[in-house]
């Protein structure tokens, strides 16, 4: 794919041959490891210019240092969150709520929305997930000594939770998938289609929450008001929109992506199966190590970064894997420690954009390895087979066939 | 020991609450309560791993003189 000229501003000597996008091991790779490639970026400067970097082909500058990136990602009024990258793939212009707002509006939904997925909360909604989680991996038990992580552990449990905050059965769980599976890796004609699904299912779904109000999250959010005022219609369906993009895809290649650790080290697997109070803290260095999300910024002013003329409407990039491999802030960071201390690791972001939804993933990461480390055996990767790992805006894995035979 | 809350820096990651859940006191939106916080001598290593596990850097740890008296005058009234 061409990439687009680099602006006038951007001094050559400050341009990389690197992308998260298409960089070597970005792509769909067998026993592939994209972390560990984006982490050669420490070896150059603190911030450059990636021609390429983001699905649509613009270039972006790329902060490397964790330092730096909390910098950016705390100055919501230089680096602003307003992109439209879902709302784009259909030729519109709105915002997913509370992601693409900026200060003042994010705080107002952001307080609407904290309470919902609050540490205490997510401590009651847990007895669910547990529950979820072993009838998942008893059913996967009792049928063998081998599965494909992705599809019959990972995806289920994570998306049966989604569809739970939801009020929905699980029948069109597989549906689910396939959408957010087109959205975030189909072609220029699955992209708009998957979205255009969503779309229409956030909205069917308000609209029948409208109707008949039930105990669930889309209810809350029809009910919910703003300065004295309900949401609009575009409000409800951005804040739907959100939820079903972020809470798909990422949580289950966190457990993919730390199952396949634990699969190919089984000194650290046998470790944490004998002590499982260790999960907590390894989970905590398995994020460190293999986070999913590349956040970027649009400048909103002329700004001169780190010795970068960033100019308005560059857009910045803060990718957690970079930062979570800074040797600056990390001792050996590609040295994966499971009882790593000091673990400040940026996985779920920094700043008012601090993931909603981090406190929920995290509890889903810890009991989902519990159960799975109290159920299964000692497993490694299926002889014969290779899980296929990819990079890009979000991080993931296609497939992880374990066995424990 | 002191602990100063940088309140606008708070994120609401509740990593300070997740070490240490009797120090660091969280809001119904699950970030921290203003105001600095006094830490109990018997408290105070778990009082600096809360405090250093912040990912925003919004907990500083005061141990000046004026910290530990302020803590002292508290312990006393």
């Amino acid at each position: 794919m061409a990439s687009n000229p680099v602006p006038d501003h951007v001094p050559p000597e400050m341009v990389r041959d690197f992308s998260l996008f298409t960089s070597a091991g970005m792509l769909p790779t067998p026993n592939g490891d994209p972390h560990a490639a984006v982490a050669c970026v420490h070896a150059g400067p603190p911030i450059f210019y990636s021609p390429y970097n983001t699905r649509n082909g613009r270039g972006t500058w790329v902060i490397t240092r964790t330092r730096d990136q909390r910098r950016v990602l705390q100055d919501a009024e230089t680096f602003s969150s307003h992109r439209s990258i879902f709302a784009s793939v259909l030729g519109e212009n709105w915002p997913m709520i509370p992601l693409e707002l900026d200060p003042p509006a994010h705080g107002i939904f952001r307080s609407l929305l904290n309470p919902l997925f609050s540490p205490k909360r997510v401590m009651v909604l847990e007895p669910v997930v547990r529950e979820r989680a072993i009838a998942l991996i008893d059913r996967i038990a009792a049928s063998g000594t081998s599965c494909d992580v992705m599809k019959d552990f990972a995806f289920p449990f994570t998306v049966n939770i989604f569809l739970g905050f939801l009020g929905l059965s699980d029948d069109r769980l597989d549906i689910f998938v396939g959408w957010a599976n087109d959205l975030l890796h189909g072609d220029d004609v699955k992209r708009p289609a998957a979205a255009r699904m969503i779309v229409a299912f956030i909205d069917e779904l308000a609209a029948m929450r409208r109707k008949e109000p039930v105990a669930d999250f889309m209810t809350f959010v029809v009910q919910a008001e703003v300065e004295g005022r309900p949401l609009t219609d575009e409000e409800v369906r951005g804040t739907g929109v959100l939820l079903f993009v972020a809470g798909l895809d990422t949580v289950a290649a966190a457990i993919g992506f730390d199952l396949a650790y634990l699969a190919r080290n089984p000194k650290d697997q046998d470790l944490l199966r004998s002590e499982p109070d260790r999960i907590g803290l390894a989970a905590e260095e398995l994020l460190r190590a293999y986070p999913t999300v590349q956040m970027i910024r649009v400048a909103t002013k002329n700004i001169d970064f780190e010795g970068a003329p960033i100019r308005k409407g560059d857009y910045v990039s803060c990718a957690t894997m970079i930062a979570n491999r800074d040797p600056a802030e990390f001792k050996c960071p590609n040295t994966i420690d499971l009882a790593r201390e000091d673990n400040r690791h940026a996985a779920f972001g920094y700043g008012p954009h601090r993931c909603l939804g981090s406190h929920l993933a995290r509890r889903e990461i810890v009991i989902g390895l519990e159960e799975w480390l109290a159920r299964i055996p000692g497993f490694r990767i299926k002889e014969g087979t290779a899980p296929i790992t990819y990079g890009g805006h979000v991080f993931g894995i296609e497939n992880l066939i374990l066995d424990w035979s | 020991m002191r602990i100063i809350v940088h309140h606008a820096t708070c994120q609401g990651h509740a990593r300070c609450w997740a070490q240490a859940p009797d120090i660091f006191k969280l809001d119904d939106e699950g970030y921290i309560l203003p105001g600095d916080i006094n830490v109990a001598e018997g408290d105070e290593l778990l009082a600096s791993r809360g405090a250093q596990a912040c990912p925003e850097r919004a907990l500083e740890i005061d141990r000046t003189a004026a910290a530990l008296e302020s803590v002292f005058i508290q312990s006393r009234v």
